[in-house]
Order: C-alpha cells, then structure tokens, then sequence
C-alpha cells in the first residue's frame, strides 16, 4: 500500500473536493471514491519516483521538530528554497516525511 | 518545479486506473468525465499554469484568452450558476456565500483585504450559529468570484488571492456576501432569501490609500430569522453597497453610518464614552470583532484595529497576502542531529510555497534549531 502521504496536496486535495462533490450529488459512493484515492496515491507514489528528477537545497532555523510513527513533521522559519532555477524564500514551512525506506 | 505535464500524467493515469473500478461499479463513465473536468478546474484554479485536457475544455480555454481575464472568471462565474439550478438543493442549509477575493490588480498596489487573513479568521473564531464574516473587497476592478455550489446549499468558494493562489473555501456557517448580483433562488424557498447587493465599483481614479474598501457584512439565517448587519464601510462612496433581499430580510441601505455609532472604541484614549456604553458594547463589539473584518472607515480604523490586532495570533499577515501554509510532503532518507545542527536528507516531495507548486526528487537541507 502507498503511502496517503500526498493526498494533501493541491493535486490530492483537488481530487478529495471533486470525489466529496460527486458523493454530495450522489453520483458515486464513498467506497468508490476511497479507492480513487488509493489508486490517486499509488499513482502519484509512482510518479514522483519514476518522473521526478531533480534537486532542491534549503536552508532556515528549526522551530519545531515531532518523530511520531517513524513520520518526521518539522517547522522551519525563513527558510529559503534553492533550486538550480530559482530562489525561493519562506518565513515558514512545514515540513511531513514519511519513511523513505518503508518497507526495511 | 512542477510541470504541468506531470500533473496531468498523474491525473490521466488515475482517471485511466479508476475507469474499471468505476464500471464494477456501475457507474456511469460520463461520472468519471465529470470528476476529472472536476479535478482539472480546481488545479486549474490553484495554478497559474495549467492546460486543459479535454477539448471542450481547450476551446473554452480559447475563448478566454481572447477575453480578459476577468471576463472569463465572469463565464466560469455564469457557468456555474447555469449548472446550478439543474441540481437539487435540499433545504438544509441555505447558506450563500460569497467571496469576494482581494484585489487583483496588477497595476495597483492596493491591498485591500488579505485573504489570508480574511480565512485566517474565519477559520480561528469558532462561527457560531448566529454569524460569520465575510469582507468584501472592492478593488477597483471588480472580479468575480467563482462558486460552487454544492448539494447541500453550501457554496464552495474559491477566492483567488492576489497571486493567484486559490483558496476552496467551504464555510460552515450561512454568510451571504455578494459583490454581484446572484439571482440563486432555492427551489421551495421557504426560507430562502436571495440576497442581492449590488456594488458600483469604485472609480478608476481612487488613490491606493483611500481605496480601500471594505464592508464586511452579516447576515445570519437562522430559522425564520434573517438579519443583517453591515458594519462600517470604508469607502469614499458609502453609498454603495445595498443589501436587497427578498423575503424575511430586511433591504438595508447605508448601512455604515447606521451602524458606526454603535460600535465604540474600547481603548479609546480620551474618549468621551462612557465606561456604561463600552461594557455594553463590547459583547456587541465581540461579536462584530469575530464578524467583521479590517475595517477601512475612519471609525472603523481607530476601533478595530488594536482589537484586530489582538484577533490575530500569526505575525505572517504583515509579509504575506495569503494565508498558504507552506506545506512539504515528503519521505526522509536520513536526518541527521549534531548538538541543535540538523540535516535532513528527503526525496519525492511536493511542495506548496507561496502559493505555488513544486516538486523535487530529492532535497538537503540544514537548520539549527
């Protein structure tokens, strides 16, 4: 199973609002829409590690940090962003990682 | 940084995945059109960037770039309704609720509203069942603001922040703000009044520091009962804003200098109120506080900001327009702690900074906590 780590994201988020919409209208039930978004996470699961390639460095201060289930949720202050494209500055960020090696 | 073809890939593969999933179900295929069109506008919305999948979708993306783009929001704003009264409305909640974003201007500089602070608030004070508060903005060019209307009667509003970002923003309380005029009966309206406010929008020739307008505006349904409560208006034109309402309500005009008397200072300094007028205010003003947004009228400035000030708990709403939670979704390789120095390895992230979509295949970072 992937993880659900990315339905909150404006791709899952938009996902999650158009499946409760058609829930709403009744168009479909809620155990469809729980496995379009179990296929939504193993597609976007797949896609970041197969189509995705690229390099991000940050830099900031550490305001908070919680490991809890072996996921890391960090908050950092005037953080900035840097790609080889770009510079992107934050004054805060939150950060969730799940496990990268899951399944070891 | 994210392209675009990567978000659609995703979406085709999961759209492709499902259509199985959706036919052991017996659902109709048109239902998995709609959720994808569904998926894609509210991208669409978030971006800046995006193309259409569809074709219907594309010439509709045509047609709007020939327009401006405010035009186009207004087609996406008459689609919508178009596409309302076709569905059935239950009578739960007959909550109307618009948005009205901040300004859009590219060429003024005024800020009007932050919306993040406008949501900020919204989502910080528990909205009673009595009121919530919607500001409405009026840059000087007005911008429509998209609904979605839902099933339930709950208008799903998407304000569109001064960047672009898009906020889907589904209240929980009835509040009517209406910039245009939205003839949204309910069907078997016994409680449901229209509400229609109709705004002049404001001159062209407004300098950015007295432009700002704002006029928060209540109105509550509850049962039977509907009111209305406009707070101060800042605005060289007070007359602008008109409260019309069909049914229970009750149209209310000029509704800033009705109201401006009643709301006081609290921390006025050498103020000639009584210390019997303020404590009865302040529950009003409480409430109003909770209701209302930055007021720009000249009452309303010396009043409501030092309560404004304490309503607001983050220091972000100085630097930034909205309210984005940078969020960052990732997995961790490693991370790594020397005494306060921490490193931190990541992979397969999204990111969402300022508003905008980014992804990376692997991230390092430092911070000294």
């Amino acid at each position: 199973m992937a993880y659900q780590l990315y339905r909150n994201t404006t791709l899952g988020n938009s996902l999650q609002e158009s499946l409760d919409e058609l829930i709403q209208s009744q168009q479909i039930t809620p155990q469809l829409a729980l496995q379009v978004l179990l296929q939504f996470d193993k597609a976007i699961n797949s896609a970041l590690a197969q189509r995705v390639r690229n390099r991000v460095n940050f830099r900031g201060s550490l305001n908070t940090y919680r490991f809890c289930d072996n996921v890391w949720t960090f908050v950092l202050n005037d953080v900035e962003f840097r790609e080889v494209t770009e510079l992107i500055k934050v004054d805060k960020v939150k950060i969730v990682a799940c496990d990268g090696k899951r399944f070891f | 940084m994210v392209e675009p073809k990567l978000y659609r890939s995703v979406i085709e593969d999961v759209i492709n995945d499902v259509r199985d999933i959706f036919l052991d179900d017996g659902v109709d295929e048109q239902v998995l059109m709609e959720l994808k069109t569904l998926w894609e506008n509210k991208l669409m919305q978030s971006r800046a960037v995006d193309g259409f999948h569809s074709e219907e979708q594309q010439l509709l993306l045509q047609v709007q770039q020939q327009h401006q783009p405010q035009q186009q929001q207004h087609h996406h704003h008459h689609h919508h309704q178009q596409a309302q009264p076709q569905q059935t409305v239950p009578q739960q909640a007959q909550t109307q609720q618009v948005l009205i974003p901040a300004s859009q201007q590219a060429a003024a500089p005024q800020v009007i509203v932050p919306d993040s602070k406008l949501i900020q608030h919204m989502n910080a004070s528990n909205m009673s069942a009595a009121a919530t508060a919607a500001t409405l903005a009026l840059p000087a060019g007005v911008t429509p603001v998209q609904q979605i209307l839902t099933n339930s009667g709950q208008l799903l509003q998407v304000v569109r922040a001064a960047n672009g970002a898009q906020y889907i923003f589904q209240p929980q309380q009835s509040v009517v703000l209406q910039q245009q005029v939205i003839p949204q009966m309910q069907p078997g309206g016994v409680q449901a009044p229209v509400i229609q406010q109709v705004l002049a929008p404001l001159p062209g020739g407004i300098s950015p520091q007295t432009g700002v307008i704002i006029q928060p505006q209540q109105i509550l349904f509850t049962g039977n009962k509907t009111q209305v409560i406009p707070t101060t208006v800042a605005a060289p034109t007070p007359a602008q804003a008109q409260i019309t309402a069909t049914g229970q309500q009750q149209p209310q005009a000029q509704p800033a200098q009705q109201q401006a008397p009643l709301v006081l200072q609290v921390d006025g300094t050498g103020d000639t109120s009584s210390e019997e007028d303020e404590d009865e205010e302040e529950d009003y003003d409480d409430d109003e506080e909770e209701d209302k947004e930055k007021d720009g009228a000249e009452d309303g400035q010396v009043e409501e900001e030092p309560l404004n000030s304490e309503d607001d708990v983050s220091d972000e709403e100085g630097q930034e327009l909205f309210d984005t939670e940078n969020v960052v979704v990732c997995q961790y390789d490693k991370i790594h702690r020397s005494k306060n120095k921490w490193k931190f390895h990541l992979k397969d992230g999204i990111m969402n900074l300022n508003g905008r979509d980014y992804i990376f295949s692997k991230a390092i970072g430092d911070a000294e906590w």
